[in-house]
């Protein structure tokens, strides 16, 4: 049990030190991809559905305080909104077939469309004033991370698939 | 079985939750200031992101050093062409200054000017807006602190440093940020008001009132070092739009275009010392 405990934190730590230096790397080919792509949100989904809710809601938690550190927002509006997106991909994932790619897509494509529709519920709500949608760009940002958390997932199937093809 | 073990998952939400929402609620009241976790996770991941950036800037420059060497040449002269023209500048607003000052004034003024300089890199872009904030690669072991004015490469200003500032990273918030204000004059008109950003590409001059005259589209704006964060004088942007202000019938809505621009903030200056005064 504490081994299990102490590999899922290892696990988590990688995932949020992958998900800042992935961010950071985006933000150095142009800034405003940051509002299309959130690196943060990906890892979530992409760790969630493999690991359950419980390392969902932990990761999304720990990501989303990440991404907050790196902003000038309230501290802690992201960190809610990923937990909940951790932890309700982890849970749906547990109890419907999201094996397929398609599917797959659809269930984060579904749940990042309501993270940012719920960050920027809360941004408006703690700052009394109306969130900057970049001319409706940041609506592109659950395209771009449903596409990435499938596509990442695809590509570890076929990876998993060819290292147990016989021969 | 325990209504724990049943449930434990339910349990572990609510109680982020719960987490989450007192973070909030204890950080709103506090405005600027930045609570002791944040600090500390930027304090943790900020290297990271230094790191990371730092190496695909070293393998960039091992490539242009070493492989890509066509138009390093061209590019060697272009910046002799540069120097060559800033060192007749700086002869000739030396010699202007002297009418004024004593040589040793100038030369006092001119080598405290140098010393109040810090160069820093960004090495990343706020996380949610990138016009709310970036970071840098100097922190509090190299003498910076809170509310130090930055500038762009060509003297133009970008915003101010703010907390967190970790050991050797910091945040600067830009100009363009909603919660930036910045006090300036116009160059030509002598209007005067507070610069204030709008989160996006473009800012607002507000109490400028309705009754006063002058201004026009592509006038300059200049600090005043009214706010006593910023120096007076430094470049900030130009006015791009006068127009009435319905909402608001003592004012005049103007909105302004920034100087600076992402692909010029690759290096800045922190002015981390008042140039002939205290910091």
């Amino acid at each position: 049990m504490r081994e299990t405990i102490f590999r899922d934190g290892f696990r988590a730590a990688l995932a949020v030190l992958t998900a800042v230096l992935v961010y950071s790397l985006a933000g150095q080919v142009g800034p405003e991809l940051i509002v299309v792509f959130n690196a943060f949100s990906v890892i979530v989904l992409y760790f969630a559905v493999q690991r359950g809710e419980i390392f969902g809601a932990i990761l999304g938690s720990v990501c989303g305080l990440a991404q907050d550190a790196f902003s000038l927002g309230v501290f802690g509006v992201s960190g809610l909104t990923k937990t909940l997106l951790g932890y309700f991909a982890g849970f749906v994932a547990k109890r419907v077939d999201v094996s397929t790619v398609p599917r797959h897509g659809g269930l984060a494509l579904a749940l990042s469309f309501i993270e940012v529709v719920l960050g920027m519920g809360l941004a408006a709500l703690v700052r009394q004033e109306p969130v900057n949608v970049h001319g409706g760009a940041l609506f592109l940002q659950p395209v771009v991370t449903s596409v990435l958390a499938s596509g990442a997932y695809a590509l570890e199937r076929r990876l998993m698939a060819r290292r147990t093809e016989p021969g | 079985m325990p209504l724990w073990d049943k449930r434990r998952h339910v349990w572990l939400l609510a109680g982020l939750l719960v987490f989450h929402v007192l973070l909030i609620s204890v950080q709103v009241p506090r405005g600027a200031k930045r609570s002791l976790l944040e600090r500390a996770f930027f304090f943790v991941l900020s290297p990271v992101q230094r790191a990371a950036v730092g190496t695909v800037r070293g393998l960039g420059d091992a490539w242009r050093g070493h492989i890509a060497l066509r138009g390093v040449r061209r590019q060697n002269e272009e910046l002799r062409r540069e120097v060559f023209f800033l060192r007749q500048e700086s002869v000739f607003l030396r010699e202007r200054l002297a009418r004024f000052r004593s040589e040793r004034e100038v030369e006092g003024l001119l080598t405290a000017f140098k010393d109040s300089l810090l160069l820093a890199r960004v090495i990343g872009v706020d996380s949610a807006n990138p016009y709310r904030s970036i970071v840098i690669d100097k922190g509090r072991l190299d003498g910076l602190a809170a509310d130090m004015p930055v500038c762009d490469r060509l003297g133009r200003l970008v915003g101010r440093t703010v907390e967190p500032i970790s050991l050797k990273e910091s945040k600067v918030q830009l100009v363009t940020d909603k919660d930036s204000s910045v006090s300036v004059v116009s160059a030509v008109a002598g209007l005067t008001g507070s610069m204030t950003g709008r989160s996006e590409e473009t800012c607002d001059l507000r109490y400028v009132l309705a009754s006063s005259t002058g201004g026009e589209e592509g006038e300059e704006l200049l600090t005043t070092g009214f706010d006593r964060i910023y120096p007076p004088g430094l470049p900030v942007g130009r006015i791009s739009k006068l127009e009435k202000d319905e909402t608001s019938p003592l004012f005049r809505k103007i909105s302004v275009q920034p100087h600076f621009r992402f692909n010029t903030i690759d290096v800045v200056a922190v002015i981390a010392r008042r140039p002939g005064g205290s910091g």
